[in-house]
């Protein structure tokens, strides 16, 4: 494990308790925006480059700006004033600590990242069959040629074709939803 | 790159989100804690589609995003419907089913 990958874990998770514990909800959008940079970083880094450009374009550049205007349209001093904290928190922090010390017991100590789901089925089926869909699996990933963003539009216009249309449904049913919303007389 | 780094990151963005969801005031602040889990999601997706070599994982993170970018629109109306009625983005204010 590298510095590099300490610093930018180090990074997001301090981007992340910014958003968390931040008193200004524009600190905390700022603090998020600079947070999903290193989560594009960590997608290049993992040889993800499409997701990590969409990252980019879509959340730093739209939803954040959405955010924001938000932020701008619903601010005022006496939400300022006000505690930030739900007094609720400290009940919470326990629940969100006794989650995460759990959890993270478990996943620690399974066993996710040996083998691929097809290859685990070949072995609990039958025995040899194994090396056998490991080696597919690995040439499989190498005949696909191609840049990652023309492997990923082969799968997400083959395999995909249909959620990615069901996707473009939701997010038209969500605009007209939010316009609905925002309408003056509800 | 260890994967047992990225899951562990991933799953403290989420318990950061979940924190941020239960125990912030401000509704913006909650929306934003929200993006936080989905970004430990998209996380994970990343980290197991590299660790199989299929680009499936991919696939699913740029539907999360298109989900996220929904979330977003209805959550902004939501905000914007409650400022209205309410005045303030305080969301212990938005009190009216308590019985």
């Amino acid at each position: 494990m590298t510095i590099g990958w300490i610093l930018l874990f180090a990074l997001i998770i301090a981007c992340a308790l910014g958003v968390v514990i931040s008193r200004s909800p524009i600190a905390s959008a700022l603090s998020l925006l600079v947070g999903f940079v290193g989560v594009a970083i960590l997608y290049l880094a993992l040889k993800a480059e499409f997701v990590a450009a969409v990252q980019v374009l879509v959340y730093a550049g739209g939803i954040l700006v959405l955010y924001i205007f938000g932020i701008m349209l619903t601010d005022n001093e006496a939400l300022r004033l006000t505690r930030q904290v739900h007094f609720q928190a400290w009940p919470v922090f326990l629940l969100v600590l006794v989650l995460f010390l759990w959890m993270g017991h478990k996943l620690y100590h399974s066993d996710y990242a040996a083998t691929p789901p097809a290859a685990k089925v070949m072995v609990v089926s039958g025995g040899d069959q194994a090396e056998t869909a490991i080696a597919a699996l690995q040439a499989q990933s190498q005949v696909a040629a191609g840049t990652n963003t023309q492997r990923l539009a082969s799968v997400m216009y083959g395999n995909f074709l249909y959620p990615f249309e069901a996707a473009s449904v939701l997010l038209m049913v969500a605009a007209l939803g939010a316009v609905f919303l925002a309408k003056k007389e509800i | 790159m260890s994967m047992q780094g990225l899951v562990i990151l991933g799953f403290v963005l989420f318990c950061l989100g979940l924190f941020g969801v239960l125990a912030r005031r401000n509704f913006i602040v909650i929306l934003l804690s929200i993006e936080l889990m989905f970004a430990a999601a998209g996380v994970n997706f990343i980290a197991f589609s590299g660790l199989w070599h299929d680009l499936t994982g991919q696939v699913f993170t740029v539907f999360l995003i298109a989900v996220a970018a929904g979330e977003a629109a209805i959550g902004l109306g939501l905000l914007i419907a409650l400022f209205r009625l309410k005045h303030s983005a305080n969301i212990d204010d938005a009190s009216e089913l308590k019985g």
